[in-house]
């Protein structure tokens, strides 16, 4: 079976933040990095947010030096308590799905105001790549498919693309067949 | 709004938005736009900025921050020049067409494409397809009225709604969008300086009796003072004590350094609200209030739909409702009538006070209902979503008052003033020049709530926004060396901030945009407090900047600069002491 995976419809797409913040939320939740896993991103030919593919082929599964990034379960998913934090897999990866994130140790405040990130160093922050993982450990599915306003976002689970494969090859012989009947006539 | 919002998604053909970032800022009423557009509803935006209502128009008429009186009157030009208006509807419902129809004589689509950049032929079809809709809605909000001559850009496109038969009908209609849950409420019950409850003006002998048997005192026959009109009021000694409640104008009035100059100069300032806002960090006296979640009450939403609110949880600490402040205060001062034990029985005051307006919006019918649009004079009237219907209006004549609209970038010639009877002129206050090239627009993000009071506080928002960002345009960037993510520094006439430079389309060449939900970059400190000369709204919307790099140690050092004059260090004592104080 094919990668389930989420993607959005720019046309529908407000901007409104709502599923970053109901993944942010998702994932603290589940004791995860909180930062969000998709990233909502303006150019002049739409606005959507764009999160992991869940490639068959994964190539940052491929680069990974520890194997923290497995495919199981009809998706790539990253272990973050293994990660090293190298970055290879931001690198290769097509869609820039993939982020850098830290933890601060909690026992030291989160530095006030605002400093460039290379600045905002502190000891003993873990930093670890961070991405989609359909929400795996919450048990109604992705969360930003579910808070979307305009359900401009959808899951589309593997088994649907083998289904829809086979629909379109269906109508492409009808499509086929009243050509040929036209010309028949 | 004339209209109500669910007409937008049902009703409307085309849906003309104006000065108004409505996915970000008001992203339910951009619901019912997609909505419309999946219905096949055509979608003309104008906004100087790539926003995203703009990326789904049919048209978008990409108008430089400043001159929608031009865009208008030439949409009104084309309108007239094609004989695409409503004649029956103008001859029966309005008054002063041919004013108008002169007025907008001179606003070709070529002298207002030369003037704009806007092509030619985007004006032709823009005007065509709102004109021959047959239910087109206007939909406009500050990028509209936050200018010098705010009033007279909403009188221009009230104008355009008029002639083409546009008011008084499912999906149609003049529609702006209110800022806030409740301003419209807060209108509605007098927090104006010209009007009592239910917009009962203050100067009518009449009005004033109405309030004054039920209260029992002798009330003002004065206007009052308009906000905006404050800070100079303090200067001149008109006013030595501000009592401050759900506003933060230390982030939120123009001129921001100006504001506080004159704050240092009240003998009295007393800040209610639910944070220690920057304003409250300056007051002498500050009173805890509750939260939405924490009181009773009714909203009315921008549709002048009156909705109740029940409390969830109860207030934290001292913290009480504004209503049970007020009441308290009124006693002290030796008020004794102010004496309520629920917002039901403020309620039925306004019922019994305002009945044309509120007399059938009852709490039992709020309960069954989801919300009652006013006027709703009796109990079983079911309220009145449409205003206008039949083309009948609120003045004296019952008619649609037309009126001339004249702009000049400079200045509208006196002479041609004078040739029109009661006209409204616009005109910028402040033009770039070679010290302050650019042209400074403002707005809001869709994560942060205004002075990010609330919205800062809540880390996945936080975390979503983090950091002021400065849109450029990547030409403009490229012309000065910078790079997305490099520090910005902007400076107008009237102040400096510092933030990180967004290199994106978003904002046409020689324009910036930046918004007011950081301390730490507050460009309120650098708009203009010239103001509209019939609502005294601000010019936020525009003004002239310079646009410099700086490195990020001169951004460190704004940064530490702007964290002493906001008095941030002083949250964090406060919030020590208190808890200390509760161990």
């Amino acid at each position: 079976m094919l990668n389930s995976f989420v993607i959005a419809n720019p046309n529908r797409c407000l901007g409104c933040y709502t599923c970053v913040v109901a993944c942010s939320a998702a994932h603290r939740k589940s004791g995860l990095q909180a930062a969000p896993r998709l990233h909502i991103t303006y150019s002049p030919r739409g606005t959507m947010p764009v999160q992991c593919r869940h490639c068959e082929d994964a190539p940052c599964a491929v680069v990974c030096p520890v194997n923290a990034i497995e495919i199981r379960d009809g998706m790539v998913l990253v272990k973050e308590q293994a990660c090293i934090g190298c970055k290879m897999c931001a690198l290769v990866c097509p869609f820039g799905a993939i982020t850098m994130n830290g933890t601060f140790p909690p026992s030291i405040p989160k530095p006030a105001g605002q400093v460039q990130s290379l600045l905002a160093w502190l000891a003993g922050q873990k930093t670890v790549a961070i991405k989609c993982d359909l929400c795996c450990s919450s048990t109604d599915g992705p969360q930003c498919v579910k808070v979307c306003p305009t359900k401009a976002l959808q899951l589309i689970a593997g088994d649907q693309v083998e289904r829809l494969i086979k629909l379109k090859r269906i109508s492409s012989v009808a499509v086929v067949d009243s050509i040929l009947n036209e010309e028949g006539e | 709004m004339t209209n109500s919002i669910p007409e937008i998604g049902k009703n409307t053909e085309v849906i003309f938005v104006i000065g108004s970032n409505t996915a970000e800022c008001h992203p339910l009423v951009a619901r019912q736009i997609i909505k419309a557009r999946e219905r096949g509803a055509r979608l003309i935006v104008a906004d100087p900025r790539l926003t995203e209502m703009a990326n789904k128009a049919d048209i978008w008429l990409r108008v430089p921050a400043g001159y929608n009186i031009p865009l208008i009157n030439c949409l009104l030009h084309v309108i007239i020049k094609e004989g695409l208006f409503d004649s029956a509807f103008i001859k029966e419902h309005t008054e002063g067409f041919d004013d108008v129809k002169q007025a907008v004589e001179e606003f070709t689509p070529a002298c207002v494409a030369g003037l704009t950049g806007i092509p030619e032929q985007d004006l032709i079809e823009a005007a065509r397809l709102y004109a021959r809709a047959g239910a087109a809605s206007i939909i406009y909000c500050m990028g509209v009225t936050q200018f010098s001559f705010g009033t007279a850009t909403v009188v221009a496109l009230s104008n355009l709604a008029a002639i083409t038969g546009n008011l008084g009908r499912p999906g149609t209609g003049v529609n702006p969008l209110r800022g806030q849950n409740n301003v419209q409420g807060a209108c509605d019950m007098g927090c104006l300086p010209n009007s009592l409850p239910g917009y009962l003006n203050v100067t009518d002998q009449k009005n004033r009796a109405r309030f004054e048997k039920e209260w029992g005192v002798k009330l003002p026959a004065k206007v009052g003072i308009k906000i905006s009109e404050v800070p100079d009021a303090i200067l001149d000694g008109c006013i030595r004590a501000l009592y401050v409640f759900g506003e933060n104008p230390v982030m939120s009035d123009p001129d921001s350094n100006h504001f506080r100059h004159a704050v240092e100069h009240l003998d009295l300032l007393v800040v209610q609200d639910i944070f220690l806002t920057e304003t409250a960090r300056l007051a002498d006296v500050v009173l805890p209030a509750a939260c939405w979640g924490e009181k009773d009450g009714t909203f009315s939403n921008t549709e002048r739909r009156v909705q109740r609110v029940r409390k969830a949880v109860d207030p934290p600490g001292e913290a009480l409702p504004d209503w049970q402040v007020f009441s308290a205060l009124a006693r002290l001062l030796d008020y004794h009538k102010m004496n309520y034990l629920h917002p039901r029985e403020i309620w039925e005051e306004v019922r019994r006070l305002v009945p044309e307006k509120f007399g059938g919006i009852t709490y039992q019918r709020l309960d069954q209902e989801r919300g009652i649009n006013w006027p709703c004079p009796a109990e079983d009237h079911p309220g009145t979503p449409i205003l206008y219907q039949g083309g009948k209006f609120s003045t004296p004549s019952g008619k649609a008052v037309l009126r001339p609209v004249l702009f000049d970038p400079v200045q509208v010639p006196g002479e041609k003033a004078a040739s029109f009877k009661n006209p409204l002129t616009g005109s910028l206050s402040e033009l770039p020049d070679e010290t302050y090239p650019f042209v400074l627009t403002t707005g809001r993000r869709v994560y942060h709530y205004h002075t990010g009071t609330m919205t800062r506080r809540c880390e996945p928002l936080d975390q979503v926004g983090p950091k002021q960002l400065i849109e450029i345009n990547p030409v403009d960037a490229a012309r000065l060396g910078i790079a997305d993510g490099d520090f910005v520094k902007l400076s107008t006439r009237r102040g400096s901030i510092a933030a990180t430079a967004w290199v994106t389309e978003r904002v046409p060449e020689k324009t910036v945009f930046t918004t007011f939900h950081f301390w730490e970059a507050n460009v309120n400190e650098l708009t203009n407090h010239t103001t509209d000369p019939v609502s005294g709204i601000p010019e936020i919307k525009v003004a002239a900047v310079q646009v410099k790099k700086i490195s990020p140690a001169e951004a460190k050092q704004l940064y530490e600069e702007k964290k002493e004059k906001y008095l941030v260090d002083l949250t964090r004592e406060v919030a020590t002491k208190f808890s200390q104080g509760r161990r």
